[in-house]
């Protein structure tokens, strides 16, 4: 009795049979009565017929195997087996794909005595290697096609302001009323400002295209872009007459920062531009574990015909009234192609005449992980004397800037003044009473300790102050200590100026305290 | 097991306040020093060399009485290292005698203005190390435990109302400032102060009354003596409101559980630097108190004995340690203390490598097993001690409203 394959295989006493299952395309012959007569390792594994026998496998079983085990992924599994079954013993040349994702180049060749040899290879190397060039040269193809329209939408959108601001220069030129001059200005600015827009969203576009934008996703308070885009369009809907609101948020959102600011200035933007009356109001729901940032207008609002198309490039809606001072047809594509970069869905409901809402939904973070300041932390934000108002005299430029570093550096406030001239003027223009003075001693035209007294004589105020010098000749440090003013010498040491100003603003009484002896 | 002197000894020297307003945590950084000494000494010390501790007290720990103590301990000891707690009033005038020894200095001073001064020139001052985050982050920290707490539905505050008192030491103004900072990112509104109040002192009553009246969700005092705070807490709870008491820490220490007794059950404090709950820090209380015996506080002491341990690691490493002068040594070893983190009993030791200070887990890095966790107690009764209640995963505990809410 003939043994199954899975035994045969490497053990058939005949070198040449045994060297063709080290093979590693797969290979097998037919007799004329369809039975199987050779198989060799390969060609066993790829369709898993281990069971099988030498002499009793018919060919048309195998092809039934082939439907029943669903080795291979066919479209129509009865009408490939019924050709595979009649064309018996005809070339053939076949690519299969296996349902485990292979692929398989399948050559049927006649024997000279009626049977057939079939050879299979693996091709699926290749295969993937050849979609993955073809994928590449569609994609190429495509933002080739995308790029030439790009273009010229923007040459035509670039002409168009810039052949304006040529008809204003030249009418400018040769207007003689001031009035109507200016008014031509406006119109140069707003070309100019049109320019701008399309210059920014062009680059904004370009980077996208260029795919050098990579999202660097953190957790941050939500707050913080909120008080951006208020710092940036605050007076642009003040100018409107228009309400922007930004309802309060405490959520922490993760994902990435400057592209969420990005998509919302972009959404914010037009919302400001197409709406005449009412306002804007930015606000945020909870929904689960994620957040749906939401931007209300009350402006003319989207024709349900359009809503498919306001996020293609340069696409206006068709309508006269949008005239006046016309969007570029980029921020919504940009907004688009951003949320589909980090992964967000965008969503819009919109009523003509009632206005729009867009909206982007956001993971929520985790707040502990939330970047509630800058990556690296220092003085100026927090440090303890951040905000303390300081009046820095010192006649001598170079000490006088690096004194004046060193304070803005720890947060301070500084008005750094040279001369007594200067101090006159500050004075006059700044009432404000300083929280601290340093003076340099020797001064041009007086001393410091002098300069220190009218000062705090005008402000009516015994101002904290400290003298610098150096000269640190005993008839100077009594001349400073008479008037009951602590000393520095220069070249003042940043610790020592440190535990001065702390003791001066929050803790005189250590003035007043001797050092004790540090005891073993 | 003592320490005995010898002439291959290697000498550390520590400069604590033994004396004066912060001596309650100048004994326990002492204790941790002498722990470490001892286990590292026992276990054959730096490459065969043992360490000697050298202490010097810094009392009310001003600039002139530290800077003094330094330069004693590098002109008198010719000390290796100097490795100590904190010392809150030099504003790191240390900084210059110790950068012109070249020798290593590691500290707990928690001032930001470590970074400024280690940035400001990194070549002088390649040795001095801050061994925990800076005070910063307590401010920050602490908005962020305030707001998971209410995110997560544990506290429902009244209102978003914080009111912030201040000591007037840096450290205590930089957390209120950073506190002050962060509070409106996070949805609440800084209703009184940052109020700064010239400490030490007893007598809180009118600051307590006025920070009330503006019906605040929470009250955060940041000045940290113990017994300052326990006056505080037991004035507040004279005439208490609905409103979650944070104090800096001080309110961890022992002498403030047994000052302030009742009072002081539910108030909220935390560390940038404290022992964790897990095998290690266990490991470590129980030989410590066995050392020292039970008024001792090991949560305070371990600041110390982690940071002799990472030097010795460190300068085991580097090939030896180095006397005053012997900038090249020296450096080495700086090199290898910012190379090589250390999983401490308060969990990692990271350096910055431009800032020379511990990385905070979660306030600035996100990942537990790459920061020093900043660690959120409430304390219950005498008994109970201190429970850990954040961050994930070092708590244990969760939090309660504590029993003076009405």
């Amino acid at each position: 009795m003939s043994p199954p394959l899975s035994k045969v295989v490497g053990n058939r006493g005949d070198p040449i049979l045994d060297g063709l299952d080290g093979t590693t395309a797969g290979i097998s012959v037919w007799s004329s009565t369809r039975i199987l007569i050779y198989a060799n390792r390969a060609f066993i594994n790829t369709f898993d017929i281990r069971s099988a026998k030498i002499g009793v496998l018919h060919h048309d079983d195998f092809i039934r195997h082939l439907i029943v085990s669903n080795e291979l992924s066919l479209l129509s599994a009865e009408e490939w087996s019924a050709a595979q079954i009649q064309e018996f013993g005809t070339e053939q040349h076949d690519i299969q794909s296996t349902s485990d994702g292979r692929t398989l180049d399948i050559l049927r060749m006649p024997s000279g005595n009626g049977g057939m040899t079939v050879t299979v290879h693996d091709i699926s190397a290749l295969k993937s290697t050849e979609l993955a060039l073809r994928s590449a040269k569609e994609a190429a193809e495509e933002s080739g096609d995308s790029k030439s329209r790009f273009l010229r939408a923007a040459n035509h959108d670039l002409r168009q302001p810039l052949a304006t601001l040529r008809i204003l220069i030249f009418s400018c030129l040769s207007e003689t009323d001031e009035a109507h001059r200016k008014d031509l200005f406006h119109a140069m600015d707003v070309s100019v400002s049109i320019m701008e827009d399309l210059l920014s969203a062009l680059l904004q576009i370009g980077q996208l295209d260029a795919g050098i934008i990579v999202p660097r996703v953190t957790t941050f308070q939500l707050t913080s872009i909120f008080e951006r885009l208020n710092l940036q369009y605050a007076h642009q809907a003040a100018e409107k007459g228009l309400k922007l609101r930004f309802a309060p948020t405490r959520a922490a959102v993760m994902t990435d920062k400057s592209l969420l600011e990005r998509i919302l200035s972009n959404l914010l933007a037009n919302a400001l531009r197409y709406t005449d009356v009412g306002g804007v109001v930015i606000g945020c729901r909870k929904d689960g574990a994620t957040l749906r940032i939401e931007i209300w207008d009350s402006g003319r609002g989207i024709p349900a015909g359009q809503m498919e198309r306001i996020f293609e490039e340069f696409y206006q809606i068709p309508d006269g009234r949008w005239a006046k001072r016309p969007g570029l047809g980029l921020g919504l594509n940009i907004v688009h192609r951003l949320a589909k970069l980090i992964g967000h869905p965008i969503t819009v409901r919109s009523q003509p005449g009632n206005g729009s809402v867009f909206s982007i939904t956001v993971p929520l973070g985790d707040i502990w992980h939330s970047e509630a300041a800058e990556p690296e932390i220092n003085e100026a934000m927090a440090g303890e004397f951040v905000g303390k108002t300081v009046l820095l005299i010192e006649d001598d430029a170079e000490l006088r800037g690096a004194m004046q570093g060193l304070l803005e550096r720890w947060g301070m406030r500084v008005s750094a003044i040279g001369s007594e001239a200067e101090i006159r003027r500050h004075l006059t223009e700044t009432p404000a009473t300083p929280d601290l003075i340093i003076a340099d001693f020797r001064l041009r035209n007086e001393v410091g300790t002098d300069l220190v007294e009218r000062i705090r004589i005008m402000f009516a105020k015994q101002i904290p102050a400290v003298i610098v010098t150096a000269d640190a000749t005993p008839e100077v440090v009594a001349q400073i200590k008479a008037a009951a003013l602590p000393i520095l010498i220069k070249p003042v040491s940043p610790p020592r100026l440190r535990v001065m100003m702390h003791n001066l603003l929050f803790e005189p009484a250590e003035l007043m305290m001797p050092p004790r002896k540090a005891d073993a | 097991m003592t320490i005995e002197a010898s002439s291959r000894d290697i000498p550390i020297g520590s400069m604590l306040p033994l004396t004066g307003p912060s001596a309650i945590d100048g004994a326990e950084f002492r204790k941790g020093i002498i722990l470490a000494c001892e286990e590292i000494n026992l276990g054959g010390g730096i490459l065969g060399r043992k360490l000697r501790p050298i202490f010097m007290d810094t009392g009310r720990q001003t600039a002139e009485e530290v800077v003094t103590s330094a330069a004693r301990l590098i002109q008198d000891h010719s000390v290796h290292a100097i490795i100590n707690g904190y010392n809150i009033g030099s504003q790191n005038s240390e900084y210059e005698v110790i950068a012109d020894a070249s020798i290593l200095y590691i500290h707990h001073n928690t001032l930001l203005q470590h970074h400024d001064t280690v940035l400001s020139n990194p070549d002088r001052y390649f040795g001095c190390f801050m061994a925990n985050p800076a005070e910063f982050w307590y401010g920050q920290g602490f908005v962020k435990f305030l707001s998971w707490l209410r995110e997560t539905g544990q506290w429902s505050p009244a209102n978003n109302r914080i009111a912030i008192i201040s000591g007037s030491k840096p450290y205590s103004i930089v957390i209120a400032n950073a506190m002050a900072n962060a509070a409106e990112r996070f949805g609440w509104t800084v209703s009184f102060g940052p109020k700064i109040l010239a400490t030490p002192r007893n007598d809180w009553r009118e600051v307590i009354a006025e920070a009330q009246a503006t019906d605040p969700a929470v009250i955060a005092n940041t000045h940290f003596y113990a017994t300052d705070l326990a006056s505080f807490q037991t004035q507040f709870m004279q005439h208490p409101s609905n409103s979650l008491i944070y104090l800096q820490y001080g309110a961890m220490h022992k002498a403030f559980v047994e000052l302030a007794q009742g009072s002081a059950v539910g108030v909220v404090v935390s560390a940038v630097t404290g022992l964790l709950r897990d095998e290690p820090g266990n490991s470590f209380a129980s030989r410590y108190i066995l050392r020292f015996g039970t008024a001792s506080t090991p949560q305070i002491g371990c600041q110390c004995y982690n940071a002799v341990r990472h030097y010795a690691i460190a300068a085991s490493v580097a090939g030896g340690t180095g006397e005053p002068g012997n900038g090249s040594q020296n450096r080495k070893i700086a090199r290898a203390l910012i190379d090589i983190p250390f999983r401490s009993v308060a969990g990692m030791v990271r350096y910055h490598p431009q800032l020379q200070a511990a990385i905070p887990y979660p306030d600035q890095e996100q990942d537990p097993s790459l920061g020093m966790p900043h660690l959120f107690y409430q304390v219950r009764d005498k008994a109970a001690g201190l429970a850990l209640i954040a961050p994930a995963p070092y708590n244990a505990d969760r939090f309660v409203l504590p029993a003076w809410f009405r």
